[in-house]
């Protein structure tokens, strides 16, 4: 008898053994489970402002109701589904099935204002709770549909990651790090304070701040869309920097998008084109071309050339635009009237090596390295493998692919005294400022070949194929170059064209650098004139108006004398 | 013996009810506690509505749309007039002054009367 107690006795110790010591862990975690609660303290994501502090995005809360049907009884299914229905506008049948359903759980309608949050708290519905989430709010656009700067900000996904442009660049700065509580709760889910704590603040995100003009970006997008229309093209797009610092002004492309509609938009939207779309960019790579060449000292803006019309190189004969004889002119002469033969005659007098290191130079050969995501670059041939021909029509912007931003940078190495300005975005983040503006700029061609080049591009607005970018008052001081490329499709050149027109106001004291590209224009008449398709027809007029903008916003005065 | 016993129970006691006061209070605090935080979470969201709400009043397009609906119109662009070089030379150095044309009997006039009344500057200057 005393040896059946002692083994029944030995048993029960040994069962308790077991759940106290081998299970003790596992025990102890599920405990800590029902009576401990982890909850997480989001970060607030960081706001975004322009160069005049005006914000750019809002966070806003939005809320989620949702209705545990367990906890709603049959006589009161009615009130709570006319009250949902009522203040959040669902269907009050689809509301009843799911009130009648067995479900503990169901979302009812998903991230709305906070005004029908309110409207449904003052309802006291029974079963009925609220979850508070943050949204990014974007300013309104120019045209309808749209907010402001949608392509260069991106925008920032229901959990909180930045899905594009300058949101998802700058991530990591602007999404901080959340911080927790761990801590007691009671059966009403209330925290218990006697309770032990751990408690870690989150970091909130960074505010940006953008070297953006918001006043210049509305003005550039309001243009943009009435210059597309105009032009009946696909789409086209606007770049204005800062030509000393190389921040962006404006990034404008048309068509855009919603970024408070995200979920909603057509996804081929989401795409950048400033950054993200290679072009050729055509004749405005004819003042790199001459630039290299003057700096190399190889010709001079006077040197006076034969142009026949025609250059036969590498077994093609390549035409101007005109297919006309030109007789003897001077290089000032070629880039007014944008003349390939000439462009092709400096680069042969430069060599190809030169003409080469000319592009690496001025940033054509790699990405421009901006901080907006999603910048394509298609490397060129390495300078051994460049066929002759493609030496010939790189020198007139054909046969190479570059980015909106590295053709601007480009080009506003001329603005620049010959210095390289790296392009950027983002000026300060929190209180740091972006290391691109604190580097030496590097120098490209000398300050005397920026200087002539400039007095090259000013005679294309006064003489040459720049006269509809006139701004009144400026018409001896601003610089311009048309660009006009054909499209390629499978290796065939179509009729399609990609036009374009970049320049820099005032002439002397450069403020601003200006790219306008059109894709696919079908200006009006051009289907018995093609050549109505150009440059200077349908990019150079939206340059006008929006430099006009600037010249007022600024207070910009033409240079005396 | 027992009455140790019983001051002792005593204690407890008081201890456990003063020990469950506190902890009902600190209960009570913490439920304050709860309730105010989720009236700061709904305050803070009104608050980011009402920057939402500025920040779109200030908008360019809000702006532009005010601005149609007053009636105003776009200025025509500035016009402007090329400037001319001055022809002063500011930065020329400053030559020697004129030589008093005053006639010499004038002077010998002025001197006299000045002696005898005084120039209305001094007598200026002396009043008290």
């Amino acid at each position: 008898m005393l040896a059946i107690a002692l083994v029944l006795a030995g048993a029960v110790w040994a069962k308790l053994a077991y759940w106290q010591v081998a299970k003790r862990g596992q025990l102890a975690a599920a405990a800590q489970q029902q009576y401990r609660e982890y909850v997480p303290l989001p970060a607030i994501r960081g706001a975004i402002f322009d160069r005049n502090l005006t914000q750019l995005v809002v966070n806003t809360a939005v809320y989620s109701a949702f209705v545990s049907p367990d906890q709603i009884s049959a006589g009161e299914r009615d009130r709570v589904a006319g009250g949902l229905s009522s203040v959040l506008g669902v269907d009050k049948a689809s509301v009843l099935a799911t009130l009648s359903s067995r479900a503990k759980f169901a979302y009812i309608a998903r991230r709305f204002s906070k005004a029908k949050a309110d409207q449904l708290r003052v309802l006291k519905l029974p079963g009925v709770g609220l979850l508070d989430e943050t949204q990014r709010s974007y300013l309104p656009g120019a045209t309808a549909g749209t907010t402001l700067a949608a392509d260069l900000l991106g925008f920032a996904n229901w959990d909180g990651n930045g899905q594009a442009g300058v949101e998802m660049k700058y991530q990591k700065s602007l999404a901080g790090t959340p911080g927790y509580i761990s801590s007691y709760r009671d059966l009403a889910n209330n925290e218990i304070v006697l309770g032990s704590h751990t408690h870690t603040d989150p970091v909130n995100g960074q505010d940006l701040v953008l070297s953006l003009d918001a006043n210049v970006q509305y003005a550039a997008e309001q243009a943009l869309a009435d210059g597309i229309k105009k032009d009946n093209a696909e789409s086209g797009s606007v770049l204005i920097m800062d030509p000393s610092t190389g921040g962006i002004v404006a990034w404008a492309d048309y068509p855009s998008y919603n970024a408070n509609d995200f979920n909603h938009t057509d996804p081929a939207l989401f795409k950048d084109n400033v950054v993200s779309y290679l072009y050729e960019p055509g004749s405005v790579m004819k003042v790199v071309t001459l630039s290299g060449a003057i700096n190399q000292g190889v010709i001079a803006p006077n040197t006076v050339i034969n142009d026949p019309g025609v250059l036969s190189v590498g077994g093609y004969r390549i035409y101007d635009w005109d297919h006309a004889n030109h007789g003897n002119i001077d290089y000032t002469y070629v880039l007014a009237h944008s003349l390939n033969v000439g462009a092709m005659k400096a680069m042969l007098a430069e060599g190809h090596d030169a003409f080469y290191k000319n592009l690496q130079a001025f940033g054509l050969t790699q990405p421009s390295g901006i901080d907006v995501a999603g910048e394509s670059f298609v490397a060129p041939p390495s300078a051994s493998q460049m066929a002759d021909s493609q030496y010939a029509t790189t020198s007139f912007g054909q046969g190479i692919d570059v980015n909106m931003v590295q053709m601007l940078a480009a080009v506003n190495v001329v603005a620049n005294g010959g210095k390289y300005a790296p392009p950027h975005v983002v000026d300060r983040v929190g209180t740091q400022i972006n290391p691109v503006l604190l580097q030496p700029q590097r120098q490209v061609v000398s300050p005397q070949t920026a200087a002539q080049m400039t007095a090259m591009m000013e005679q294309v607005v006064q003489k040459g194929s720049g006269s509809l970018a006139r701004v009144p008052g400026f018409a001896k001081d601003e610089t311009g170059k048309t660009g006009s490329s054909q499209i390629p499709v499978n290796g065939q050149y179509t009729s399609d064209v990609w036009t374009s027109y970049v320049g820099f106001l005032p002439a002397q004291h450069p403020r601003f650098t200006m790219l306008v590209v059109v894709r696919k224009p079908h200006y009006p008449g051009s289907d018995r004139d093609w050549t109505l398709n150009d440059g200077y027809l349908t990019a150079a007029p939206i340059w006008k108006t929006i430099a006009q903008n600037i010249v007022v916003s600024w207070h910009i005065t033409p240079d005396p004398g | 013996m027992f009455g140790h016993a019983y001051l002792g129970v005593g204690a407890v006691v008081v201890c456990l009810l003063f020990y469950l006061a506190i902890a009902a209070q600190i209960t009570q605090a913490s439920y304050d506690i709860s309730r105010l935080q989720d009236q700061q979470r709904q305050l803070l969201a009104e608050q980011d509505q009402l920057r939402y709400q500025e920040v779109t009043q200030h908008a360019p397009a809000q702006v532009q749309q005010q601005a149609a609906q007053s009636g105003m119109q776009r200025v025509v662009p500035s016009s402007y007039v090329q400037g001319q070089q001055v022809a002063v030379d500011l930065t020329a150095p400053v030559g020697a002054s004129a030589a008093d044309a005053t006639p010499l009997w004038q002077r010998a006039v002025a001197a006299v009367l000045n002696q005898v009344a005084g120039t209305r500057d001094v007598m200026a200057s002396t009043k008290k």
